[in-house]
């Protein structure tokens, strides 16, 4: 194998791929990424084994061929070229090294067999569709920060991506809090099976995202999952297993109604939460005739009261909530009139911006 | 049948019955009479098992001619003045130990009242007295016993091996011997040298050397002193950190009024004081001494004088408690010196460094140094500009740690001063992603990241618990538990406690139970694991236990589910974070399972190591 490539064209491309990659891994080749010509291009493929992401880039091939290096010290090389430079990499047959030569620097890397490079076959989707790259990105935005990160629940451990009615629909949660966000259903997503994205794909997926603001290729098969985000193929598994019934604990008949402005809201929650130093502590929220008190009591910190101007009808409550979670989801709310709807202090709340009915969130109180 | 008035004879044997056991009592009852003659030294010999001989010798103030044929009269003793029973300020007091053992064995009696030119010796053959003659002894008391038990064959029938009676007489010596650290003690049994024990001098060092000798050099190292008084009781002596514990109570020695007693009370006392520092089935070492004024206490419940009745044993017992709680307290974060000295062993052991009394020295500095700097464990809060001290150096440098290697994850920057000051240090990387590597100003601070952490939630709910503050976070889709039928029951019983600690659970079904809320604290747990081992926790420690405890076995497993994993990586200012909490929180030297949760290298020793020193 031999080609050469712009310094460029090979950072962008180790850029995305390398990140799969675990630093600490009990596989070699797993440490590796793998060079593989195809016509005037190369492709560039990492993987560990969950998922693997593959990247086209524009070479001078003058001899085709494979490889495998390790990934983060090639890319760890890459960085540190020049601008502009080029670059050659050049494997003699039956050595196992690639030599990566830019002006008048020169390495030899240690280079792993490519037969021996995994390969997730991602078999048939199928099912397939089109989604904006910014309306995927704002489906993980708004749901991702609800995602489990308990083991042994596994299945909660990423996004449930999943049709409902004209819909196309994404749900994360831990147990504690939920995050709903939908959007209309793309042409070709319907009657897809209802899947999990683990989390490290659905983070690697944003980080993708961010590069692009083209739209997203999606296909989807009862195992796997696939994103063609311009140059760069991000394969997954999916998780295998049931997400729950979560339809069911999202309250329909909360009848008490508050109104308050996300930032004030926000930066109340924020300032009284400093009190409740650690995750164990509620805010509560006493709610009256247009008026919500937060207050916080920490019998060893000490405590916190803010009062704010809100939109309130009904009867006088008060419901405690974990701050981090209240800021979290503060976090994904935008409008000056975000509407939290209750029933007591010891059921699920549901809150939305009112302006957007594609978005909710439920959050458990919490009780002393 | 006639009734008839039993001779001189039998009643002294039944009497031996009750005194002399076996060969162990025998010795017993002779030193103890050695103590209370006064001796600096005393030398006892056994062969056979005690059976063929015994033979204490002593340098106490012996006995005159009239006192020596005295003593093997049965109720003749010197020691109970007024006759009053209830201040008793000796060992002995009935007058019956010598006249006992006449009656079942060969005794001779050597004496020499101190400052007298003659001695003088007495026999009794199976309770037949010899007349007094005169003898050669330099000083004190020799008391001779030979075959033992040869009048009372049944006896003999019940003996153990030879080696169980030279261990039983070995344990009662060492008893002896633990109390009276200022005699010197030696026994030998058989062919062996059993017993070594010098004079120690007087004092508290003296008195911890001596125990050291019999507990052994880690209690040395590792004990606490301990010293309470309160209307009239008296408590002193030394208890071991909690790390340092063994799976039974063989360790835990209770002295009162200087007699070596066994007594539930001091099981209980020492359990209580303990409390969670200690895994659950494992024990402190401990050797406590209660002197109370003598009529406060009832030595004459048991023949061997093995018990005791206090008269206010409740305030015995809080007396012991407190005595031990403030030790411990006071002790703090402090952990296992010898965790210190292991260290360092290990390592000697792998540069080959002339280890073994180096490292043995060094143990002893470790802990020396440790014991002074260590006070301040309380929770004095960070002076203020700390927080921003902390943060400053540390959150610039972690921008650049991705470059690192895995294993290692470094703090680049030289540590803020101040830090440096702290108990445990700056923190300065952290490895294999389980221990964190800190520096103070003198030392190299290794914590385990897990173990402390668990510590740590599990003060907290201990303290949400004692300000009835603990907070449970609801479920939005209860989470099912199958547990089994015998566990769903337990839990559902204990569902009232469970909620206190903020857990709330219910029947689901046969087998089952359905969670509906979990301590906030923990976050995001793992349930079906937290409730299969609070149920198995439930069960084993059964209805025998109190609630308290009941508590706080469930706080140290959900202690143990909501903490950091080995294996979490952290950043620097988590690690600082930990560090400080760890200063701020007592007992935070170990986890709830008795490990250390930290080791301190002192510079010197690190030193040594490298043979700079
Ligand atoms: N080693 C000794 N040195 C000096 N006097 C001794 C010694 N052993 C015994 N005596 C004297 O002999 C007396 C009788 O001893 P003995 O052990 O039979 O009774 P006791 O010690 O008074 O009471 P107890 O039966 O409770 O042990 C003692 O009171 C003491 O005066
Ligand atoms: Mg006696």
């Amino acid at each position: 194998m031999r080609l050469v490539i712009e310094r460029g064209e090979l950072l962008r491309a180790l850029g995305h791929v390398t990140s799969v990659v675990e630093r600490r891994t009990t596989i070699p080749i797993l440490s590796n990424v793998m060079l593989k010509t195809a016509g005037a291009s190369v492709e560039f493929k990492a993987t560990d084994l969950e998922r693997e992401v593959i990247e086209q880039a524009n070479a001078e091939v003058t001899q085709p061929g494979a490889v495998t290096v390790p990934a983060h010290m090639l890319h760890d090389i890459v960085r540190k070229l020049p601008d502009g430079a080029q670059v050659e990499l050049k494997r003699e047959p039956d050595k196992d090294r690639l030599t990566l030569t830019s002006g008048t620097s020169r390495f030899a890397l240690q280079a792993l067999s490519a037969e021996d490079f995994p390969d997730l076959s991602p078999g048939e989707m199928t099912h397939s569709f089109e989604i904006g790259a910014s309306e995927l990105k704002r489906l993980i935005d708004k749901t991702r920060f609800a995602i489990s990160t308990e083991e042994t629940r596994y299945y909660l451990n990423g996004i449930y991506l999943h049709t409902a009615g004209h819909a196309l629909r994404a749900v994360a949660t831990d147990g504690h809090r939920l995050a709903q966000v939908e959007f209309e259903m793309p042409a070709g997503a319907d009657g897809m099976p209802g899947i999990i994205v683990p989390r490290k794909t659905v983070n690697e997926l944003h980080r993708l995202l961010e590069d692009t603001g083209a739209s997203v290729q999606v296909g989807v098969s009862k195992a796997k999952v696939r994103f063609e985000i311009g140059t760069v193929t991000l394969t997954s598994k999916l998780i295998d297993g049931s997400f729950p019934d979560y339809d069911r604990v999202i309250p329909k008949n909360n009848d008490k109604e508050l109104h308050v402005s996300n930032a004030a809201f926000k930066s109340a929650v924020d300032r009284v939460s400093t009190i409740a130093s650690e995750r164990g502590r509620a805010v509560k929220l006493a709610l009256d005739a247009d008026k919500l008190t937060l207050s916080v009591n920490n019998p060893e910190g000490g405590s916190a009261t803010e009062e704010i101007d809100v939109g309130y009808k009904a009867a006088a409550m008060e419901i405690g909530f974990n701050a981090r979670y209240l800021l979290d989801i503060a976090g994904q709310l935008e409008s000056d009139d975000v509407v939290f709807k209750l029933a007591d202090s010891g059921s699920p709340t549901v809150v939305r911006d009112s302006a957007d009915a594609t978005a909710l969130y439920v959050l458990m109180p919490m009780r002393v | 049948m006639t009734i008839r008035q039993l001779s001189p004879e039998t009643i002294n044997r039944i009497a031996a019955g009750e005194v002399v056991e076996r060969p162990a009592s025998v010795v017993k009852e002779l030193v103890e009479n050695a103590i209370d003659a006064g001796a600096r030294d005393i030398d006892v010999v056994t062969a056979g098992g005690g059976l063929s001989l015994i033979r204490v010798a002593d340098d106490g103030h012996g006995m005159g001619p009239t006192d020596l044929a005295l003593a093997v009269e049965r109720h003749a003793t010197s020691k109970l003045t007024d006759d009053d029973l209830f201040d008793i300020r000796t060992l002995g007091f009935r007058g019956e130990a010598l006249p006992s053992i006449g009656s079942i064995a060969l005794l001779t009696i050597q004496s020499r009242a101190h400052g007298t030119p003659e001695a003088h010796e007495i026999t009794v053959a199976r309770g037949a007295k010899s007349a007094l003659k005169p003898t050669a002894l330099n000083r004190g008391t020799c008391i001779e016993v030979r075959e033992l038990f040869s009048a009372t064959p049944a006896r003999l029938k019940f003996m153990k091996s030879e080696r169980a009676e030279n261990q039983a007489t070995t344990e009662v010596v060492r008893r002896l011997a633990m109390a009276n650290p200022q005699v010197g003690f030696s026994l030998t049994t058989g062919e062996r040298a059993s017993l070594r024990l010098p004079q120690a001098p007087p004092g508290t060092d003296g008195h911890l050397a001596r125990l050291g000798r019999i507990m052994g050099a880690d209690f040395m190292a590792d004990a606490l002193h301990l010293s309470g008084e309160r209307e009239g009781v008296r408590v002193t002596g030394f208890a071991g950190l909690p790390t340092l514990n063994r799976p039974d109570t063989a360790m835990q020695f209770l002295f009162v009024n200087g007699r070596p007693v066994r007594d539930k009370l001091l099981v209980g006392a020492v359990r209580a004081a303990y409390g969670d520092l200690i895994p659950k089935g494992r024990h402190p070492l401990l050797a406590l001494f209660v002197d109370v004024d003598p009529p406060e206490v009832d030595v004459n419940v048991h023949p061997a004088k093995v018990e005791v009745r206090f008269r206010d044993a409740a305030r015995v017992r809080s007396l012991i408690i407190g005595g031990l709680r403030g030790a411990l307290d006071q002790a703090g974060h402090r952990a296992s010196a010898s965790g210190g000295a292991a260290t360092l062993a290990a390592f000697a052991a792998v540069t080959g460094v002339q280890g073994a009394s180096g490292s043995a020295s060094s143990a002893q500095a470790w802990s020396h140094s440790n014991s002074q700097s260590w006070r301040p464990s309380r929770p004095v809060h960070a002076p203020t500009g700390f927080a921003e001290a902390m943060q400053a150096p540390l959150t610039g440098s972690f921008a650049g740690f991705d470059a690192t290697s895995a294993d290692t994850s470094p703090i680049a920057h030289a540590p803020a001063p101040d830090l440096l000051d702290r108990p445990l240090g700056a923190a300065r990387a952290q490895v294999h992603a389980t221990y964190i590597v800190a520096q103070t100003q003198n030392s190299v601070v290794i914590v385990d990241q897990h173990a402390a952490h668990e510590r740590l939630v599990y003060e907290r709910f201990k303290a949400m618990l004692a300000t009835g503050s603990v907070t449970r976070q609801g479920l939005l889709i209860p989470e099912i538990v199958e547990v089994g039928e015998a566990e769903a029951e337990v839990l559902a019983d204990h569902s009232m406690d469970l909620a206190e600690l903020g857990l709330a659970l219910e029947p689901f079904g046969t087998g089952a139970v359905a969670v509906r809320e979990v301590p906030a604290l923990l976050g995001d747990t793992d349930i079906q694991g937290l409730v299969h081992d609070l149920a198995a926790d439930l069960l084993h420690e059964g209805a025998s236990k109190r609630l308290r405890d009941r508590l706080e076995a469930v706080c140290s497993t959900m202690a143990c589910h909501g903490s950091v994993r080995a294996g979490r990586r952290l950043t620097g200012p988590e690690m600082n974070a930990l560090l400080r909490e760890m200063e701020a929180t007592p007992n935070s030297g170990q986890c709830n399972h008795g490990r250390p949760t930290w080791v301190e290298l002192k510079l010197t020793d690190i030193e040594r190591l490298f043979g700079r020193r």
